[in-house]
C-alpha cells in the first residue's frame, strides 16, 4: 500500500518537474521574443501557458486522487498540499509569459523602447523561476530562501524602470501607448517575481512544514 | 517448532495417563463384577440345597438382606419372594434366567436400571423337583463405580496433567535450543543434531555459490564502473520511470550533479526542454539526440530506449560534449566562406580586365598595364591557393608525417638563402645569427614557418629596415627568434593577428601581396611540434616572433 503511494507521489513530483521546466521555458521564451521583438516565438509562449494549464490541470487530480483515496498525513500531506498551491503559481507564471509575449506579438514595440532595466528584471524573473522550480527539485531551503530575497531586487528594478517610463510620456519621441506596455511588461515580470517567491515559501514549507512570510 | 513439540509432548503424557486410568478402571471393574458372581453362585447353590431340603422352612429361618430370593414353580407361578407377596407377582415363566434354568438346570442375566447406576444379576438354579429357585443381587454399575473415585482420579489426572505440561514445556524449549543456537554464517562449525547436519551442509555450499555469485556481480560492476568512469562521454542509464541507475563520473561532472543521484529522477538533474523532449521520444521506442548549452558550453545528448523481451525497460543517454568540435566546425564554415571570398577578389579584378582586353576597350598602349594587373591578380591566387593547400595538409594532421632530427640552425639559413633575392629587392637586410639547436620534427613543416616568419619580415618592412634570425639552444628549448624594426603590428590587432585571414592593414596587404594565412600556419606549425609562440610588437619600431620548441 505505501509502495503504492510512493509510487504516486513519485509520479507527483516528476510532474511537478516537468510543469516547473515549462514555466522556465515559458518566460525565457517570452523574455527572449521581447529582446528580439520575435512574434513568431511569442505563438510559441502560448502554445507555452497552454501546455502548463493542462499540466495544472493533470497535477490538481493528481493532488486530489492522492488526499481522498489515500489520506496522508503530517509530511506527506505537506508535499501534496503544498504541490496544489505550488501549481496555481506555476500556471499564473505560464498565464504571465504568455501576456508578455501577447503585447510583443502585436509588433508595435521598437529595440529602442526597451530599457536596461526591463531586461535586467526579465534575467532576475527568470533567475528566480529557475531557483524556485530548483529548490523544489533539490528541497534546498538555501535556494528558497534566496528566490525570496531576490524579489527585493526585482521590485527595485520594478520602481526604476516605472521612473524610467513616467519621464518618457513627457517625451515627444516616445510613444505613450508603447511606454504603457512596457509598463504593463514591466509588472508582469515583477508579478512573475512574487510568484516565484511563493513558489519558493511552499517548497520551504513542504520541508518544514512552517508557513514563512505573510 | 517449540510449540508443536510441546503440544505432542503435552498430549501424549496426557494420553498415556487417561488410558492408564481407563485401563485400570475396566480391569477393577471386571475383577469386582467376577468376584460377585462366583459368590452369588456359591448363595444360589446353598439356597437351592436348603431348599431342596426344607422346602418352605427355609426361608423362614433365613435372613437376607442384599438380595433378593424368589422360588418360582416350574410352570412360572411364583412361590415365594422375600421382598414382595408373591401373590402379586405374575408369572414368571418368560424370564429369560428362569426359562434358561428350567432347560440347562442354571439361568444367569444382567439387567440394568435405567441410569446405569445399577445392575441386578439374576442367578437361577433348578431344584430336583423341577421348581427354580432365583437370587437377585443389586450392584453398582460402572458410573457409580467411577462416582466414587471421580475425586481422587481427579486429583491424580490434574496433578499429572500439570505436571506433564511443565516437563513437556522444558523439553521441548531444551530440544529447539541448539536449533535457535545454529550459527548460520558458520553453519559446519556447529554441534548439536546430526539430523541437521545435511542441512547445514547445503546452507554451507549455498553460502559458498552466493559469495561467488556476488563477488562476480562486484566484479563485473565494478569493471563497469571503472571502464565508464574513464570514458569521455556521459553516461547516464535510466530505468523505465526515468530513474538514474546508474551514472559515470563524466556524466556527473556535465550534468553538475552536486550529490549522489542514484535512484533519482533523471530531470532532477536536468529539466531542460531538449531533455524532456529526449525522454519523450525514447519512452515512444525511437532514438533521438538533441544539442544543448549548458554554462557556456555544447553538449550533446543521444537518448537510446533499451527494451528488455520486447517490452520497454529503460533510456541510455550518452553525453557527449562538442563545444571544442561545434567550434571547429564554425571556424570550418568561417574559413570556407572566407577562402571563397579571398578566391573571388582577385578573379574579379582578372575577369574585368580580361573583359576590357577582349572587348577592345583598352586604349592602345594601356594593354601592358592591365596584363600585368591581371598577372599580379593570377600570381596573388596562386600564392593563397598554394597557402591553402599548405594549410589544409597541416590540417590533415602531422601524425603521418616523418619526423626527424632538425638543424634550425642549418634550416634558417638555407631559408634565408631562399629569400635573400626578395630580401635585397625590399632593401632589406637578412642575418642569420646563433648556433646549432636540433630538435625533432617535420623539416617541411619547420621549412614553411621559418619562411612564413621571414617572408612576414621582409613584406612588413621599410626600405633599408632589418630582419635578424636567431636560433639558441638552451637547457631545454630551442629558441627561433625572427626580428624585424619594420612596421610593426598595433596593439589591439595583436591577439588577433594568428587568425587564419585576418590582416592587419588590408590595403596594404593586398600591395605586398599577402594572403592573410601567413602566420595562422605559423601557429599550426608550432602547435604540431608542442612549441608555443610569444610577440612582441610595437607600431612604427618593429616586431619580434619568438618560437620556442620543447627538447
Amino acid at each position: 500500500m505505501r509502495s503504492r503511494f510512493d509510487d504516486q507521489l513519485d509520479v507527483l513530483n516528476t510532474a511537478m518537474i516537468t510543469m516547473g521546466s515549462l514555466c522556465e521555458q515559458a518566460i525565457a521564451t517570452a523574455a527572449k521574443a521581447l529582446a528580439e521583438g520575435n512574434a513568431h516565438l511569442a505563438k510559441e509562449v502560448a502554445d507555452l501557458s497552454e501546455q502548463i494549464d493542462q499540466k495544472e490541470r493533470e497535477i490538481e487530480g493528481m493532488c486530489l486522487k492522492l488526499l481522498l483515496q489515500q489520506q496522508p498525513v503530517a509530511k506527506d500531506l505537506c508535499t501534496i498540499s503544498s504541490a496544489l498551491k505550488m501549481i496555481t503559481d506555476m500556471e499564473r507564471i505560464g498565464d504571465q509569459a504568455d501576456d508578455i509575449a501577447e503585447i510583443v506579438s502585436m509588433d508595435h514595440l521598437r529595440p529602442m523602447d526597451e530599457t536596461e532595466d526591463i531586461r535586467e528584471m526579465a534575467r532576475a524573473a527568470i533567475r528566480m523561476v529557475t531557483q524556485s522550480v530548483d529548490a523544489f527539485v533539490k528541497k534546498d531551503l538555501e535556494i528558497a530562501h534566496g528566490v525570496i530575497a531576490d524579489d527585493d531586487f526585482v521590485d527595485q528594478c520594478f520602481d526604476r524602470v516605472k521612473d524610467t517610463l513616467i519621464q518618457r510620456f513627457s517625451m515627444p519621441e516616445y510613444d505613450g501607448e508603447i511606454t504603457l506596455d512596457l509598463l504593463m511588461i514591466a509588472k508582469y515580470f515583477e508579478r512573475i517575481g512574487d510568484h516565484a517567491t511563493n513558489i519558493a515559501e511552499w517548497v520551504i514549507f513542504s520541508i518544514t512544514g512552517n508557513r514563512e512570510g505573510n | 517448532m517449540t510449540k508443536r513439540i510441546f503440544r505432542s509432548i503435552s498430549l501424549a503424557a496426557l494420553g498415556a495417563m487417561l488410558a492408564v486410568v481407563a485401563i485400570i478402571i475396566g480391569v477393577l471393574y471386571n475383577f469386582y463384577i467376577g468376584e460377585q458372581k462366583e459368590q452369588q453362585w456359591q448363595q444360589t447353590e446353598l439356597a437351592a440345597q436348603g431348599v431342596a431340603q426344607n422346602g418352605m422352612g427355609y426361608f423362614e429361618e433365613l435372613e437376607l438382606e442384599q438380595c433378593r430370593i424368589t422360588w418360582v414353580a416350574a410352570d412360572g407361578t411364583v412361590l415365594y419372594d422375600n421382598r414382595v407377596s408373591a401373590e402379586s407377582l405374575s408369572n414368571h415363566n418368560e424370564r429369560e434366567e428362569i426359562t434358561e434354568a428350567l432347560i440347562s438346570g442354571f439361568g444367569e442375566s444382567v439387567r440394568n436400571s435405567d441410569t446405569l447406576m445399577e445392575q441386578t444379576r439374576y442367578t437361577a438354579q433348578r431344584l430336583p423337583d423341577g421348581s427354580v429357585l432365583r437370587l437377585a443381587v443389586s450392584q453398582n454399575g460402572i458410573l457409580a463405580l467411577l462416582a466414587q473415585v471421580f475425586w481422587p482420579i481427579l486429583v491424580v489426572v490434574v496433578a499429572g496433567a500439570v505436571l506433564s505440561l511443565m516437563l513437556a514445556s522444558r523439553l521441548s524449549k531444551k530440544i529447539v535450543e541448539p536449533l535457535n543456537e545454529l550459527d548460520l554464517n558458520h553453519p559446519l562449525s556447529n554441534e548439536g543434531y546430526d539430523e541437521v547436519a545435511p542441512l547445514l551442509h547445503r546452507i554451507e555450499s549455498q553460502q559458498r555459490e552466493i559469495r561467488k555469485q556476488s563477488g562476480m556481480l562486484h566484479q563485473r560492476r565494478r569493471e563497469f564502473e571503472t571502464i565508464t568512469n574513464n570514458m569521455d562521454e556521459g553516461l547516464v542509464l535510466l530505468n523505465e520511470k526515468n530513474k538514474i541507475l546508474t551514472m559515470n563520473a563524466s556524466a556527473s561532472r556535465m550534468l553538475e550533479s552536486d550529490g549522489d543521484y542514484t535512484g533519482k529522477d533523471i530531470l532532477a538533474l536536468d529539466r531542460s526542454e531538449a531533455m524532456l523532449d529526449l525522454l519523450l521520444t525514447a519512452r515512444r521506442g525511437k532514438g533521438a539526440e538533441r544539442i544543448t548549452e549548458k554554462n557556456g558550453r555544447q553538449y550533446r545528448i543521444e537518448a537510446n530506449p533499451v527494451f528488455s523481451q520486447g517490452f520497454f525497460s529503460g533510456v541510455a543517454l550518452l553525453i557527449m560534449d562538442v563545444t571544442e568540435r561545434e567550434q571547429a566546425e564554425r571556424l570550418r564554415r568561417e574559413f570556407t566562406a572566407n577562402v571563397s571570398h579571398e578566391l573571388k577578389t582577385p578573379l574579379h579584378t582578372i575577369s574585368g580586365c580580361a573583359e576590357l582586353l577582349s572587348n577592345g576597350m583598352v586604349k592602345p598602349g594601356d594593354e601592358k598595364g592591365f596584363s600585368n594587373q591581371i598577372y599580379t591578380e593570377a600570381q596573388r591566387m596562386i600564392h593563397l591557393v598554394d597557402d591553402i593547400i599548405g594549410l589544409s595538409r597541416l590540417d590533415e594532421g602531422a601524425e603521418d608525417m616523418q619526423r626527424e632530427e632538425v638543424d634550425l640552425y642549418a634550416l634558417a639559413q638555407e631559408v634565408a638563402g631562399r629569400f635573400a633575392p626578395t630580401a635585397e629587392e625590399a632593401k632589406v637586410s637578412l642575418s642569420v645569427q646563433g648556433g646549432q639547436a636540433t630538435v625533432v620534427g617535420i623539416r617541411r613543416m619547420l621549412d614553411t614557418l621559418i619562411s612564413n616568419l621571414c617572408s612576414n619580415a621582409i613584406k612588413y618592412n621599410r626600405p633599408g629596415g632589418r630582419v635578424d634570425i636567431t636560433v639558441e639552444a638552451a637547457q631545454r628549448e630551442a629558441r627561433l627568434t625572427v626580428a624585424d624594426n619594420g612596421i610593426g603590428i598595433p596593439i589591439e590587432h595583436q591577439s588577433r593577428v594568428f587568425e587564419r585571414f585576418y590582416r592587419v592593414d588590408k590595403s596594404r596587404s593586398k600591395a605586398v601581396g599577402g594572403t592573410g594565412l601567413g602566420l595562422s600556419i605559423v601557429k599550426h606549425a608550432a602547435l604540431v611540434h608542442d612549441a608555443r609562440i610569444e610577440m612582441e610588437s610595437q607600431p612604427e619600431k618593429g616586431t619580434t616572433i619568438t618560437v620556442i620548441f620543447p627538447l
